[in-house]
């Protein structure tokens, strides 16, 4: 339960598990109200109230009381792709200061307050915000409200628990990466091959010598740079009454001035227009695995949408046609996986993303075997209509997955949900239409859709090679 | 294309400014704890001895199922894995459908089949739409009745096993817990075995699989929970027609094993390797003795949440590893507590220094009032998180069916933690974390660590056991 302030908070277990359990949060979207669930009671909405503070915060509300607790999310609009050349890894190791105090919570101070009123938290960083969240029986609210404001409004950045943290870092991207066979493969290394620009293609855990150059002055810059209200989402969800709660977040969060505006940064990525191969050796690999990576359509476009169902028509579920045919038929693996943003999902990004797919297969088996079952099977997507029905279920898993996303006991999926469609949509109430992209698209357009985002010169293929193996 | 991120704020160095309002310097109080109770519940039992369970419970509408067949890695016997292997053909088709004709109609259904071994149970699980719950049960009462076990497909589920025993193998993790688990409870017990090689696998045969499902498999060890929002009526027939006529089954024997102590120190090479994964643990009792509840609330302050002393000791202030933990992992017949780190190469010694430290800070002096109750309110909140979903309730119940605990067991969980007292948190502390009596395995690269580890006082009088020389040391 100690695992946290992690970048690969969800992907842990994804690179080795080998499967695509229905928890992993990579898929996420549906219907609330969609045509595809005829039972009149299949549909609930969530509750959503936006506001903002002349401080520039975003502030999103949502009220349940199922649970007797509440769950409170910061979002600020900064991740790894912002970060500055020559401090790979720094928006994450900037998110451990986050929690090292402030100045009514001296260090220790302000888990020990979480902690000490029945609740947990986490922070992760992603390509494009860090995040800090907390869920406490509700008793605690104001306190913990009070507490994220602190550390907004007056943080202490502070040169021993910088050196504290990079040490912890350190220790995390050796636990997570490199004394692990398949570490970094698939949402490290694939990117950087993948992508052409600096923001995209860069280490995001960090170059080890790129953490030990991190300065104070570093952190002081970044945090007046992006860690200003107006770059930041509140969510406050679960057992609340929104009018007191707003009501403290004025209260605690108002005196904090707006910053500065942000750099403008170009992310966009060039169209790819020739199949890429890489491979890298791994010591502590026993088995040869495969990762492949296709840049996805922009973000709310058809064509995005379109994808969202391939997703899950190929490799999403046992059902699903590249488990079918590279597990099940072939029998090369003992489980494919992947997905839309494998730190995240469908929605909490906005910039150039990839739909990636890995497997760990067996060495009898070649890299140009793997490959040509997983062309087939793609090819089909290409050039065959799929059937209302194959789309319709997917739209089902598509239902599922949301509702398993947002009715979770720590409603860290929901939150999440909604601090994404206000960061990057500045309209949580999304969360309420989030089928409606999906019931536009037809099979002509997830065919018209795979013949130009699943086209092989939009791909990267990175082998794990096993080593002082050479035969390949 | 690149923006200077700096310009703007390297100038900006002045502090913020003061806070205007004094009020936003003073923490708030604490509103009255909240409360919770257990969500309602029903069982009934059919006359083969399935046991029932519907809990109401959710905001979407959603049914959770989850069959729990007792018949685990500890009727394993020497065929380690044996239970695993039959799940995955248990996944493979049955009466008459294929494993693809299965996932088909499950995600159509908004769902996926998911089947797991446990140390007691194989579970299966599916998590559909409200609306096709009936259905989705008749489905899994095919999977869990009438396996196809078609020998065409076994060779490949088979070397699916393979492959994953050897990726397993390749983890620093599995690793050393393989080699714990067996200095507690040796190679005689199924829980001392907790991965087979590569070449026992490939020696099972589907008659292996038939044999062990033949012989676990049945009404009478089968516990089925049902969650969500559904209709219970409903259920309850879609039940009663798929599983009414299955057999009782043999009775199980849930073969008890209490671990045993050491001191005894197992060395694990990993040349190169930039950590040392550790595991320092001692034998404890089972849930059902009086010690338990102090052994949990112990355990959460010495290692077990976030703000344990371990974790602030060896994280926080010495920044030696990233996510150290401990546990209390409960069997049959004693559990045991464990702590285990990922912790930096050249600090090995001094982070097992630090361990060894907290566990006689600990078992010396009792904490004072605000830790402790710190800690117990802790357990009190997330309590409630672990109950408040269809998945954590159901892993609730069936934590208390399985051991036979008291019905009211859940009930009455929160006030056995607050009848703990803080000398009590001490007291077990001291009677199970005796140094004397320390499990210690460590794997990583030996030639910067072991004498490290060796020259640790508290190790004096351990077995030391280190990797098997090679045949030219011979």
């Amino acid at each position: 339960m100690t695992i946290r302030k992690s970048l690969v908070l969800a992907l842990g277990s994804l690179a080795l598990a080998a499967c695509q359990s229905a928890t992993d949060s990579s898929e996420q979207a549906a219907n609330t109200n969609g045509a595809d669930t005829s039972a009149a009671s299949t549909s609930f909405t969530v509750d959503v109230s936006y506001h903002t503070l002349d401080n520039g915060l975003r502030v999103v509300l949502s009220e349940d009381h199922t649970v007797p607790t509440a769950t409170v999310a910061v979002y600020y609009g900064v991740g790894f792709r912002n970060e500055p050349r020559g401090r790979t890894g720094f928006a994450h190791l900037f998110e451990h200061l986050m929690f090292q105090g402030s100045r009514n919570l001296p260090h220790g101070a302000f888990d020990t307050l979480i902690y000490g009123s029945g609740g947990v938290n986490n922070g992760s960083t992603r390509y494009d915000f860090t995040n800090y969240f907390e869920v406490v029986p509700s008793n605690a609210l104001e306190a913990i409200i009070w507490a994220e404001a602190d550390r907004m409004g007056q943080p202490n950045l502070d040169e021993s628990q910088l050196d504290n943290q990079r040490e912890v870092v350190r220790n995390e991207v050796f636990v997570n990466v490199i004394n692990q066979p398949y570490g970094g493969w698939i949402w490290i290394d694939l990117p950087m091959v993948a992508n052409e620009n600096w923001h995209n293609a860069h280490n995001f855990y960090g170059d080890l010598t790129d953490l030990d150059a991190a300065s104070l002055e570093d952190a002081q810059a970044f945090f007046d740079q992006f860690y200003a209200p107006n770059n930041a989402v509140i969510v406050v969800a679960g057992d609340i009454d929104k009018d007191e709660t707003l009501g403290w977040i004025e209260q605690y969060f108002s005196y904090i001035e707006a910053g500065d505006p942000l750099p403008e940064i170009d992310t966009s990525e060039p169209r790819q227009e020739e199949e890429k191969f890489d491979y890298i050796e791994d010591n502590l690999a026993n088995q040869p695995a495969l990762a492949v990576g296709y840049h996805m359509p922009e973000r709310g476009t058809p064509e995005y949408y379109a994808m969202i169902l391939i997703d899950q028509l190929l490799v999403q579920g046992d059902d699903s046609r590249l488990t079918q045919s590279l597990v099940s038929e072939e029998g090369y693996a003992s489980g494919v996986f992947g997905g839309i943003n494998l730190l995240g999902n469908a929605f909490n990004y906005s910039g150039p993303m990839l739909w990636t797919v890995g497997l760990i297969h067996d060495s009898e088996f070649t890299v140009s075997e793997v490959m040509g079952t997983m062309d087939t099977t793609i090819e089909g997507i290409r050039t065959t209509p799929v059937t209302e029905a194959e789309l319709e279920r997917a739209r089902t898993k598509l239902l599922s997955d949301f509702y398993g996303t947002v009715d979770t006991s720590t409603r860290f999926g929901l939150v999440d949900l909604l601090a994404s469609f206000a960061m990057f949509d500045d309209d949580p109430s999304r969360i309420n239409r989030i089928t409606e992209g999906f019931e536009q698209v037809t099979p002509e357009l997830v065919m018209s859709t795979a013949q130009e985002y699943l086209r092989p010169t939009n791909r990267t293929v990175l082998e794990v090679r096993l080593a002082g193996d050479d035969s390949q | 294309m690149t923006v200077k991120l700096f310009s703007a704020a390297l100038a900006a160095t002045s502090l913020i400014a003061a806070p205007s309002v004094a009020q936003i310097n003073e923490q708030p109080a604490l509103g009255e704890p909240v409360s919770f109770t257990v969500p309602d519940n029903r069982s009934f039992t059919l006359d083969n001895g399935l046991e029932v369970t519907f809990i109401q419970y959710g905001l979407a509408p959603t049914t959770q199922i989850s069959l729990r067949v007792r018949a685990g890695n500890i009727d394993d016997g020497s065929q380690t894995y044996i239970s695993d292997l039959t799940a995955s053909m248990m996944e493979e088709g049955s009466n008459g459908r294929t494993a693809e004709d299965i996932a088909t109609e499950i995600a159509s259904m908004g769902g996926e089949l998911g089947v797991g071994v446990g140390w007691h149970s194989t579970n299966f699980g599916v998590n559909v739409l409200s609306q096709y719950a009936p259905d989705a049960m008749g489905i899994v009462a095919d999977v869990v009745m009438r396996p196809n076990f078609d020998e065409a497909e076994f060779d490949r589920v088979r070397q699916n096993m393979v492959r994953d025993v050897s990726v397993s193998r390749a983890q620093p993790g599995p690793i050393a817990t393989e080699a714990y688990r067996r200095l507690l409870f040796g190679g005689g017990h199924p829980y001392g075995n907790s991965l087979p090689t590569e070449e026992q696998v490939r020696g099972y045969e589907l008659a292996d699989v038939q044999a062990f499902y033949d012989g676990n498999f049945g009404a009478g060890r089968t516990r089925l929970y049902v969650a969500g929002r559904f209709d219970e009526a409903a259920m309850e027939a879609a039940i009663r027609e798929a599983f009414s006529d299955w057999a009782s089954g043999s009775a199980d024997a849930l073969t008890p094993a209490a671990p045993r102590g050491g001191p005894v120190v197992q060395f694990i090479d990993r040349p190169g390797a930039p950590q040392s994964t550790l595991r320092v643990g001692f034998p404890a009792v089972g849930v059902d003795h009086p010690d338990a509840p102090d052994l949990a609330v112990m355990n959460a302050l010495l290692g077990g949440s976030f703000t344990s002393r371990l974790t602030r000791n060896l994280r926080e202030d010495k920044g030696y590893t990233y996510s150290p933990g401990s546990g209390v992992t409960w069997g049959m017949g004693g559990g045991y507590w464990t702590f285990n780190a990922d912790v930096n190469t050249e600090v090995t010694g001094a982070a097992l220094m630090e361990t060894f430290g907290e566990i006689t800070r600990l078992s010396e002096n009792a904490p004072d009032a605000v830790e402790a109750d710190g800690i117990r309110t802790w357990m009190s909140g997330i309590f409630i998180l672990q109950n408040a979903s269809t998945g954590g309730i159901i892993g609730q119940l069936n934590f208390r069916d399985l051991y036979d605990l008291p019905d009211d067991y859940l009930e009455n969980y929160v006030p056995s933690l607050n009848a703990v007292t803080n000398d009590d948190i001490s007291r077990v502390a001291s009677t199970y974390l005796d140094l004397d009596n320390v499990v210690l395995v460590v794997v990583g690269d030996l030639a910067v660590i072991e004498e490290q580890v060796r020259a640790l006082p508290e190790l004096a009088n351990a077995r030391f056991i280190l990797p098997a020389p090679t045949d030219a040391e011979h």
